[in-house]
């Protein structure tokens, strides 16, 4: 009976959660588990308590994705502090909230920080909780390769992409989680993201970044920003020779700057041609050295 | 570290350094150097991918270059600026330590300020206290609209950009 209901649980997250990150995923996990469950659930598909269980779960709701988020944003702090100078920290946030304003999803409860670390990087958790290094940090010159920056990050998380692959590596242990909720065991989010913050270290499909990079520049346009401050940034993480320590990480799970740049230059044509926006140079927080 | 190492060190950050760099680039790929910065002004020459050119001036999305072909402008994102893509050669790799780190990522040499790499963030461990910190900056939209005001940005429409091909 247990068992049953397990299957029952995976059929109803695999039909929930196909709706919600589309169906290349959804589809094969349907097909996988076909047999199985026409061949245990069959008979006792009338049951009540199979029923019930089933319409108590579903997609994962936005609740559940920053709880997500919230779990392993704060397992990254765990691993590199915040930068403690609060008024960057707000700069960044407000920078950050204006940009993801832009975005389809303005009414996340969006965080922004930069954390302690000479790397060049940044990282998204679902549910709007971006950072980046004091590494990065140091290399921006104005407000608006900023702005392109955080755009970059709220990309991903727009678009789901780290909830994604979540999604696909933890399948089977969300079932359990759904299932471990039933019976009340609150450590639901650290089940579901694996060991720390690993996720915001894995790499993305080439294709996730490239879609980031593309809204990155819509965002910052939208924004009023101008636009070529994110491709300026890209230019310049494109300087640095490929051992370089501080973007090890970055490189390794990000296309190569170059590639990034050519990919975004055919996306953006001449479709930015009339389009003016701000630097904003002189009102761009400066860390102190 | 003997004098020739840390001569060899700095002469690598030279080259290297962004900042040091002159303002040199390598077109990434085939593009028109057009008369001005328009994409309908006239067509000077037109560049091939790895085509060396030197930077004179920024205007908007456009570079006004100087090539063997010709001088003109271009497309900023057709343009690498700096040298073309290195392989790990030595002087990367006397970079990397120079800038206290190996080409694992690993710190080698105390610097205060510690790197990221994979092992530290499976092994991380939840801190309550640095999340409530982060989420104390919290910015609300109306916030976030009176920043944008002080900074006269405004919003405008712009549709996404479909992936290219």
């Amino acid at each position: 009976m247990m068992r049953a209901i397990k299957i029952l649980c995976l059929v109803a997250l695999v039909l929930g959660c196909s709706t919600v990150w589309g169906l290349d995923f959804g589809q094969e996990l349907k097909k996988a588990l076909k047999e199985e469950v026409q061949q245990k659930i069959a008979p006792s598909s009338g049951d009540a308590q199979g029923g019930n269980l089933l319409s108590g779960l579903g997609g994962i709701s936005q609740e559940e994705e920053i709880a997500i988020g919230r779990q392993i944003a704060g397992n990254l702090l765990g691993a590199s502090p915040l930068v403690k100078d609060k008024r960057l920290q707000k700069y960044v946030n407000n920078v950050g909230r204006w940009v993801a304003s832009q975005s389809e999803r303005p009414d996340l409860p969006w965080h922004f920080g930069v954390i302690e670390s000479s790397d060049v990087n940044a990282f998204a958790a679902p549910g709007g909780y971006i950072f980046l290094t004091r590494g990065l940090y140091r290399m921006l010159t104005n407000e608006a390769e900023l702005a392109g920056v955080l755009a970059h990050e709220v990309g991903h998380v727009i678009r789901q992409h780290h909830l994604k692959i979540l999604q696909q590596s933890r399948l089977l242990d969300m079932g359990s989680k759904l299932i471990a909720k039933q019976v009340g065991d609150n450590n639901a989010a650290q089940k579901l993201i694996g060991s720390g913050a690993e996720v915001v270290a894995r790499a993305l499909d080439k294709n996730a970044e490239f879609e980031a990079d593309r809204i990155a520049v819509v965002l910052s346009t939208r924004a009023g920003y101008d636009v070529f401050a994110f491709p300026e940034v890209l230019q310049q993480i494109g300087h640095f020779a490929k051992d370089d320590g501080s973007v090890a990480l970055l490189f390794k799970t990000h296309p190569h700057p170059d590639d990034r740049l050519e990919k975004l230059g055919l996306a953006m044509g001449d479709r930015f041609d009339a389009v003016n926006g701000q630097t904003l140079e002189k009102r761009f927080y400066r860390l102190k050295p | 570290m003997n004098p020739i190492k840390i001569t060899l060190v700095i002469i690598a950050m030279l080259a290297t350094h962004p900042a040091w760099a002159a303002e040199s680039g390598t077109a990434l790929k085939a593009d028109a150097l057009k008369a001005e910065p328009f994409g309908d002004a006239k067509t000077v020459a037109a560049l091939s991918a790895g085509d060396k050119v030197e930077i004179l001036k920024k205007n908007g999305g456009w570079l006004q270059v100087k090539s063997a072909k010709g001088n003109g402008w271009v497309r900023m994102l057709s343009i690498r600026k700096g040298e073309a893509r290195k392989g790990s050669g030595d002087a990367a790799g006397l970079l990397g330590l120079a800038s206290g780190r190996a080409g694992t990522g690993k710190v080698v040499a105390t610097t205060g300020i510690r790197g990221l790499n994979e092992e530290e963030l499976k092994s991380a461990k939840f801190n309550e206290t640095e999340i409530k910190l982060a989420e104390s900056s919290i910015t609300s939209q109306p916030e976030a609209q009176k920043f944008a005001a002080q900074g006269k940005l405004v919003a405008r429409k712009f549709d996404y950009l479909p992936a290219p091909e």
